[in-house]
């Protein structure tokens, strides 16, 4: 068969709008849950999980009516320590992050012990709660620039970022977490949510190390009333705030910190 | 229906009302945390990796919730266990007045009781930042039915009691325990499965010895240890008196024995051997042999003993996990090597005048244990122990050697965040060699069979 040149034309034309489709869907897909390995975490789940999260996974298992705060409930999605943009699932790095290092101020315990290949299948096990696993693909990570100098200019900057965001709206002025928006403070699920004290604990929820605390300013804390201000701080105000925030810690048994250190 | 149907049916009702809704947890812990009791127990009361992380951190899950001003009001520490049921007790070569029929004078004994093994009432926590603690209280088992393991049936006690400061200078290698707590043993005594047949090497003894330490039981003294983050590397030296001496040496410690224990657990990445963990342990004691007597030289003085004599004990341990680190089949072994000074064996003298020499055994276990679900445990445990050099001539070669099997299935019925109850199901044989007994007659042989109600609160 010869082809004529209208129709080289046609079919350059359907190539390239082919190619033009396929460069400018850049929609990341779903990663397919690994079957195998989440049979695997079932097992782990069932031994670890069921007691706080519940059989199905919603939270509700037969001891989280003790607990303060309550368990995750993964039928929604929704994870609150991730280094993905807010309102995004997190990557995998997240959730075994989250695994390992536990909830400070929550009775949710570090699980590093059961070894990494049992958290990776409880994990993905855990996808298969929700839907959304199936739907969404995991957000992009955020680049953390590299910290810059902790000095007094740049915590003198990052006071000024805690009150321009009006972070002591919830932290209170202190960041003892007796803002005087706490009575309103819910998650999603309708329990209350403190906001974190940041004068009694180093231990904070999504990490202890600078980098943590610049992630939870940039991706949020989903599920909670902690905004993501990944759009309307800039990454050397972020790097700020974390160097103001620090200053906020008190020794125990200060008289800014009298029996909070437990 | 005929009979057969009957027993279907009625085994499928029991079924129906036996199965478990719910995993579980530890009374006092799952009070405190909430967590199931299978994140800490292999299956209760055995310890998992995060169990022993979690004592060893010293009763902490270091996320700011574990100290007491943490807790609410009505939070108490306090538990207990005990199981109940049937046990059957058949010993063979029991001696009794000979007989035409029965020339020989030995009998087959059967007993079958109705009874409860014994109880636990323990209370476990923090006390402070650093500080934790446990109190064990047994009251007295007069009535107890059973005779399950050494000490059963005695009087009241503080089987346990101590307070521990961890991560003293703020390393989790050092940490310290003060008051009468367990040795760390290669599997640990106080948390076995077993109702029936004790670690025996854990309690044996050399025939005509003066030595009363038993690893297996609760010793007074001061315990440094230390382990890796999570404990995947762990060390223990226990110094301690040693227990049951009336009589104690004129020492800063009397009558000393130090137990020490290593062990280091590596994942293997595996998926059939999923675990390795070896280990090494061992004792060593000293006992006075003389003491000064009272004004009328008859009785010894309490606390004038000298002339220290030794003994010691070394052993090796490994242990095995296969198909699953959550639920895994486990392999347990470890074997230990004994000798007593021969100043320590009837005195130091036979009873033909002659001295004595030391005495020198060798034992060990092997455990094999498969928890399929978090609701099921099936066991199997052989021991051996056997001499090989009596301290005195008065004792033929095979005395006191020690042979023992079992079997156990526990089905966990109830596991809830509150309480425990596990169906326990026990069947064991062991034998002593004894002296004595006609030529032809085996050594006594002891079958117990124990079906029992383990619950804990």
């Amino acid at each position: 068969m010869t082809l004529h040149r209208p129709q080289i034309a046609a079919l350059l034309g359907i190539a390239g709008l082919a190619l033009l489709t396929g460069a400018t869907d850049t929609t990341p897909k779903p990663v397919p849950i690994d079957q195998a390995l989440a049979r695997k975490g079932e097992a782990v789940y069932t031994r670890n999980c069921v007691s706080c999260h519940g059989e199905l996974g919603d939270g509700r298992g037969y001891s989280a009516q003790w607990l303060e705060p309550r368990p995750r409930d993964f039928t929604s999605g929704v994870f609150k320590c991730r280094s993905t943009p807010s309102g995004t699932l997190p990557v995998n790095e997240d959730l075994l992050r989250t695994l390992n290092v536990g909830f400070f101020h929550t009775y949710m315990p570090p699980w590093a012990v059961l070894g990494e290949p049992s958290l990776r299948a409880v994990i993905e096990y855990i996808k298969t709660f929700s839907p959304k696993w199936k739907e969404e693909a995991p957000g992009t990570p955020i680049v953390i620039p590299p910290e810059p100098a902790d000095d007094e200019a740049s915590r003198k900057r990052g006071a000024l970022v805690w009150k321009n965001n009006q972070c002591e709206k919830c932290h209170g002025p202190n960041g003892k977490g007796d803002g005087p928006a706490v009575p309103t403070l819910r998650d999603d699920w309708g329990f209350p949510d403190p906001p974190f004290n940041f004068v009694a604990s180093p231990n904070r929820k999504c990490g202890n190390t600078n980098a943590d605390l610049y992630r939870t300013f940039m991706t949020g804390v989903n599920g909670s009333p902690m905004p993501s201000f990944g759009d309307s701080i800039s990454p050397q105000e972020a790097w700020d705030l974390v160097h103001y925030i620090l200053t906020l810690r008190q020794p125990a048994g200060s008289e800014y910190n009298i029996a909070v250190h437990y | 229906m005929g009979s057969r149907g009957s027993l279907v049916a009625v085994l499928v009702a029991l079924g129906a009302v036996l199965l478990p809704t719910s995993a579980g947890a530890i009374p006092a812990f799952a009070r405190k945390y909430g967590v199931a009791c299978s994140v800490c127990h292999t299956n209760w009361p055995r310890l998992n990796r995060f169990g022993i992380e979690f004592r060893d951190n010293g009763y902490r899950m270091n996320r700011e919730r574990d100290n007491p001003v943490t807790q609410p009001g009505t939070y108490w520490p306090l538990a207990f266990r005990t199981t109940v049921g049937y046990q059957y007790l058949a010993q063979t070569d029991v001696p009794v007045q000979p007989t035409a029929s029965n020339p020989n004078g030995l009998t087959t004994t059967q007993t079958g009781t109705f009874g409860f093994a014994g109880l636990d009432i323990l209370t476990a926590g923090t006390l402070g930042e650093q500080i934790n603690f446990l109190v064990v209280y047994t009251p007295s088992l007069a009535g107890a039915g059973f005779q399950t393991s050494p000490g059963a049936i005695e009087d009241s006690d503080l089987e346990s009691a101590w307070v521990g400061f961890t991560r003293l200078f703020g390393t989790p290698f050092l940490n310290v325990r003060v008051g009468k707590a367990s040795p760390d043993l290669p599997v640990d005594e106080h948390r076995t499965y077993w109702l029936t047949v004790p670690h025996q090497i854990y309690f044996f003894q050399a025939q005509g010895t003066a030595v009363t330490y038993s690893p297996g039981d609760n010793q007074a003294g001061v315990e440094v240890y230390g382990h890796s983050e999570l404990s995947n590397f762990r060390y223990s030296v226990q110094l301690a008196n040693e227990g049951g001496q009336p009589l104690f040496s004129a020492n800063w410690v009397s009558n000393p024995v130090l137990w020490g224990h290593v062990q280091y657990f590596h994942l293997t990445g595996n998926d059939f051997l999923v675990s390795i963990e070896p280990g090494v342990f061992g004792a060593a004691g000293w006992q006075a042999t003389r003491y000064l007597n009272d004004p009328t030289g008859t009785a010894p003085v309490s606390g004038t003993g000298y002339s220290m004599q030794n003994y010691y004990r070394i052993g090796g341990e490994l242990h095995f996990q296969f198909l699953s680190a959550v639920n895994p089949l486990t392999l347990d072994g470890a074997v230990m090597f004994g000798s007593d000074s021969s100043a320590l064996i009837n005195g130091g003298f036979n009873s033909d005048g002659t001295p004595t020499q030391s005495a020198q055994w060798m034992g060990g276990f092997a455990e094999l244990t498969w928890t399929p679900s978090p609701f099921l445990t099936l066991g199997f445990m052989y021991q051996r122990i056997a001499t090989l050099q009596q301290g005195s001539t008065d004792f033929s070669h095979a005395i006191g050697d020690y042979d023992s099997w079992g079997l156990l299935v526990r089905y966990y019925i109830e596991l809830t965040s509150r309480a425990g109850v596990a169906l326990h199901a026990e069947f064991s044989q062991a034998a002593t060699t004894t002296g004595g007994l006609p030529s032809g007659v085996g050594p006594p042989q002891g079958t117990t069979l124990l079906l029992g109600i383990d619950f804990a609160y």
